[in-house]
């Protein structure tokens, strides 16, 4: 995904909140995201005629790295050192990245943390803990259609 | 992003049930969990040690359990959700792995281990019939293992 395709994408995120009046108010605000999200492949139907040429042009798709950790059966490696010793950790450590052909910069977490959980419908409230994975990829990328683009990618 | 059902603190679970946040398999795209992020959004400064990620307004799905998030029929449901705020800062340096390569795996890289804390906020509509909302205490965070660096992989190893 190009800088152009970022401006492009948040376009028509403003333009489809406006037209359908998704999100009223601050209440609503993380509802409507939400909501949003889970269309984020129709929001393209959603473009204005001055949108026309960047809609002929298909997102950038990076390709995952070749490694496949089983279970669960996905390209990744569980978070661990780069330098793992390969025949006692063959899924956790080595490469950071989800993404192949991808130079720049990355960083990556795994933590344990706790916090303030409400049930939104009964207005229960209790601690509660999450683990996380949590990985930045940031720089350049070759992707499926065989052209860099640059990009910060996530991996939540 | 996923809870934890049973830890010393909850022992029985969290009574507020189980919930994990991740941004699904794109379509078209064989890449796990990964979403993109506004330009900008992280800055790792190798000189200095440290590295962060501010995000806002991520867009992603509450799949309850990484079991069902895997699974293609997701038996216990998924809703769309959305991480409301997120902030991640790497520093404190514990060991530093430099020009490090593995020309099975084709990377190649400087990598810095260190320690890592998270501000993180996120909800599930209320609509879904499955509300809630986390709002995280940096001080408690507990980090197994978090590193920064720079990385050149696939066709730029």
């Amino acid at each position: 995904m190009d800088e152009q395709d970022s401006i492009s994408w948040k376009k028509l995120h403003q333009k489809s909140v406006s037209r359908r009046n998704l999100i009223r108010g601050a209440a609503g605000t993380a509802a409507g995201a939400g909501l949003l999200l889970g269309s984020g492949l129709r929001l393209s139907a959603l473009a204005d005629d001055d949108d026309e040429e960047n809609r002929k042009k298909c997102k950038a798709v990076p390709r995952p790295i070749p490694h496949i950790s089983t279970p669960p059966g996905a390209h990744f490696f569980f978070p661990g050192p780069v330098d793992a010793n390969p025949a006692t950790s063959p899924n956790t450590g080595h490469d950071p990245s989800i993404i192949t052909d991808f130079s720049g910069v990355i960083a990556n977490a795994d933590l344990v943390f706790s916090g303030m959980g409400t049930n939104l419908n009964t207005g229960a409230s209790a601690k509660y803990d999450f683990h996380a994975d949590m990985r930045l990829m940031d720089g350049i990328f070759v992707g499926l259609d065989s052209e860099r683009h640059r990009a910060s990618i996530g991996f939540i | 992003m996923d809870s934890l059902g049973a830890t010393p603190a909850t022992p029985n679970g969290s009574p507020l049930g189980f919930h994990s946040y991740d941004p699904g398999i794109a379509a078209g795209s064989l890449v796990l969990w990964g979403t993109p992020f506004p330009e900008g959004s992280g800055k790792v400064d190798i000189d200095g040690g440290t590295a962060e990620l501010l995000v806002h307004n991520v867009c992603l799905f509450d799949a309850f359990t990484v079991p069902n998030s895997f699974d293609p029929t997701h038996a216990l449901g998924i809703f769309s959700a959305i991480i409301n705020s997120m902030k991640i800062e790497w520093s404190g340096v514990t060991r530093s792995v430099l020009g490090f390569k593995d020309a099975t795996n084709k990377f190649r890289g400087d990598f810095f281990e260190c320690s890592a804390k998270i501000a993180v906020s996120a909800t599930t509509p209320k609509d879904t019939g499955h509300g809630f909302h986390f709002e995280s205490d940096p001080a408690t965070t507990h980090t197994n293992f978090a590193q920064f660096g720079t990385e050149h992989n696939g066709m730029f190893f």
